[in-house]
């Protein structure tokens, strides 16, 4: 099977952008997320973590959300690569997450915390900004 | 050919009368726009942009225009994905429209959200459950259980349906309305109204 190296998208008006390093072990997604099929958008990005997770294909992974507005199927497909990671997290691998939001955002400000409850193993950082 | 003429020089205003009538009757409503037919993802964005812009300039607050926002995505994506009455087409890239309505609007300084659009019976037994339950959760318990749903695997079939739900009623202000209307044996009308 071939190897994805990195997974890059501009964002668009309902799209985020993204950034997946799988090499380097550094993941962004920032901006607005409604896709017309979450799971066709979030699908390959999921697969391409859970294979570089599982090959160990770098021993520290950084995973930073910067979403300003995100829908309910977002949400779904952001736990599912948290699960992983944490995963990874629980298994040996030092990741950490980044949960970047700006301070007057109560929404996003709620959607980190209750995030990071599911998290035990990696480091889990609330990261507001003004 | 004067006959003609005059036919139609008498029509045009009575036509004016008849709109006329039917957008005042909605602005009374306080309806900010309301879309009937079919609906599709393409037209959910230039719906969603153009109520963006619109709450902005009436310098509406950052939360509360992304709690309408929010409010007006789930509930216009619950539309395409549930509503029975629907076409596909397997073009390139394939049609999906499925039909509905989806309103806007604001009430003594509220905005609301109203969708309605036909689902099967049974569907709607299912969702009368679902919705009742909802409607006797307040803010917390509704926040634990929209993260609790986010846990569980993928429901075959639901499309996430239920987590959309809980947006809807977390962002709202009041209990979310909802009623049916029986259509046929088979089918249900579906209201829901969400005050923000």
């Amino acid at each position: 099977m071939a190897v994805v190296e990195s997974i890059e998208h501009e964002a668009t008006d309902r799209t985020p952008a993204v950034q997946f390093d799988f090499g380097a072990g550094t993941y962004r997604l920032s901006g607005e997320s409604y896709p017309e099929d979450a799971a066709n958008f979030y699908g390959p990005l999921t697969q391409g973590l859970r294979q570089a997770i599982e090959d160990r294909v770098s021993d520290e992974v950084e995973f930073t959300v910067e979403m300003i507005y995100f829908n309910s199927s977002t949400a779904k497909a952001l736990m599912n690569m948290f699960q992983i990671l944490e995963d990874a997290a629980q298994s040996g691998v030092q990741v950490r997450i980044n949960w970047c939001y700006h301070e007057d955002d109560e929404t996003m400000e709620e959607f980190g915390e209750d995030f990071s409850e599911d998290f035990e193993h990696a480091d889990y950082r609330m990261c507001p900004s003004s | 050919m004067s006959d003609t003429a005059e036919a139609r020089a008498d029509s045009t205003p009575l036509i004016a009368e008849e709109v006329l009538d039917f957008q005042q009757n909605m602005t009374r409503r306080g309806i900010i726009f309301s879309f009937t037919g079919y609906i599709s993802e393409g037209i959910l964005k230039a719906l969603g942009d153009a109520l963006r812009q619109k709450i902005r300039l009436e310098s509406t607050d950052t939360k509360t225009v992304n709690r309408v926002f929010s409010v007006f995505v789930e509930q216009v994506q619950n539309i395409i994905r549930y509503s029975a009455e629907r076409i596909e087409h397997d073009a390139e890239p394939p049609i999906e429209l499925s039909s509905g309505m989806i309103t806007v609007g604001s009430d003594q300084g509220r905005f609301f959200v109203i969708c309605g659009n036909v689902i099967g019976r049974k569907d709607a037994d299912t969702l009368a459950v679902r919705l009742r339950e909802l409607a006797g959760m307040d803010s917390a318990e509704l926040r634990r259980f929209y993260k609790e749903k986010l846990r569980e695997p993928p429901d075959e079939g639901s499309k996430g349906g239920s987590i959309g739900l809980i947006e809807i009623a977390r962002r709202a202000s009041e209990p979310i309305q909802f009623d049916f209307q029986h259509i046929s044996d088979a089918q249900s009308y579906f209201v829901l109204k969400a005050y923000i």
